[in-house]
């Protein structure tokens, strides 16, 4: 049952993103795949009409890639708690992103961990009943 | 003064009287600007609403709330071939010709639909819109005007709107888009928005002035045949809008709109 839930929770989850249309369209990023990222912040910006993270990312051959990670704009993200102080170039982080159906370092945002261990998403928590 | 230098001077007066008469004809008196103290003090029935305040249309039933796509159309031969490289795009998890991915304007009547909110001030003469999605601006002119002469009038992508009263609803209709870079959807049903779109709005305020539903009639002879009906709904929200601008670098960071998943 719990697994159910879980289900349609994530279900929920994904529907409401992809109903939101911005700047560009988010038909380009794959919502059944998620990308767990470990890297160190080098940039954020807290911006309209998007806010993004610049995360560089150790890859397979020893190098690093810059992965563009896009998110909602900060008026969204202020109830999801997110401020302008929240991460800062150098942090290191955890981000989960649905990545573009390419092979290119580019995610729409879907998760982070904070180097204090607490998880942000896009979402304003949900009413606890 | 000779007698030849007094017919030249009378030539040249009646020369310049008839040009003088051709520009007054072919250029009508402006209309008084809708700011105007003088238009504002006009005396006009009261507004059966007042829309002024900050709406954000309604998101329940998912991305449909905000697409415009109709039911079922038929679409012009140069419409369809769009509309067919979109679906094959599609299918192939690509997206064809983003435009406001590429900072173009998102135009009428996709406008009224995205992620952030619209503020609406009315006034007796006119209704200013402010979208929150690159500070676009809309004008619904109230005042009687007729719409501008086509050669004159610059076209633009959320295009001229003339409004009045039928009872409780607002009627505006608008037309005049520049044909170009400017679609009816966004990264879907690709159906091309021409310079003979014409869109007629029958505005309600709904729900004790918590809700506004717009019915659109549609028409656009260079894409599609008939008239495209749809009604929208707008929830009144208690948010401020902010400045959102599409700078020279947003898409040096924002890069999944130069994906290789993006079909120009």
């Amino acid at each position: 049952m719990k697994k159910i839930i879980h289900s349609i929770i994530g279900l929920s989850i994904v529907f409401m993103t992809v109903s939101l249309a911005g700047h560009h369209s988010p038909a380009v990023f794959d919502r059944t795949k998620e990308v767990k990222l470990v890297g160190s912040v080098k940039e954020f910006r807290w911006s309209n009409p998007h806010s993004f993270i610049e995360l560089d990312v150790r890859n397979e051959k020893g190098g690093t890639d810059t992965w563009a990670v896009e998110m909602d704009p900060p008026t969204y993200l202020v109830k999801a708690g997110w401020t302008a102080r929240t991460i800062k170039a150098g942090d290191m982080v955890t981000i989960v992103v649905n990545p573009v159906r390419t092979s290119e370092p580019i995610g729409k945002f879907v998760s982070i961990t904070l180097p204090g261990g607490k998880v942000l998403t896009e979402k304003p928590p949900s009413p606890t009943p | 003064m000779t007698a030849s230098a007094k017919l030249l001077l009378m030539a040249l007066s009646l020369a310049l009287g008839t040009t003088s008469a051709a520009l007054a004809q072919a250029v009508a008196p402006a209309p008084l600007g809708a700011l105007s103290p003088e238009n504002l003090s006009k005396q006009r029935p009261k507004a059966p609403f007042d829309l002024t305040g900050t709406w954000l249309h309604d998101n329940k039933d998912g991305p449909n709330s905000w697409r415009f796509i109709p039911p079922t159309f038929k679409l012009t031969p140069q419409a369809q071939e769009q509309y067919d490289l979109g679906q094959k795009a599609t299918k192939e998890g690509k997206v064809y010709r983003d435009d406001i991915g590429q900072c173009w304007p998102a135009g009428m009547p996709l406008i009224m639909t995205r992620v952030w909110p619209i503020a609406m001030v009315q006034l007796p003469t006119a209704i200013y819109m402010t979208s929150a999605f690159m500070n676009s601006l809309r004008i619904i002119y109230l005042d009687g005007r007729q719409h501008s002469n086509p050669d004159i009038v610059v076209p633009s992508f959320n295009g001229e709107s003339i409004g009045h009263w039928e009872g409780n609803t607002l009627v505006v209709d608008t037309k005049y888009f520049p044909g170009h870079h400017h679609w009816m959807d966004q990264g879907g049903a690709s159906i091309p928005a021409s310079d003979q779109l014409h869109i007629v709005e029958r505005i309600r305020m709904i729900n004790s002035g918590k809700v506004l539903e717009i019915e659109y009639t549609m028409t656009d002879p260079k894409s599609w045949e008939g008239d495209w009906k749809m009604t929208k709904r707008w929830n009144r929200v208690d948010d401020d809008i902010t400045e959102v601008e599409c700078w020279p670098d947003l898409n040096d960071h924002i890069r999944s709109t130069s994906s290789s998943s993006q079909i120009r």
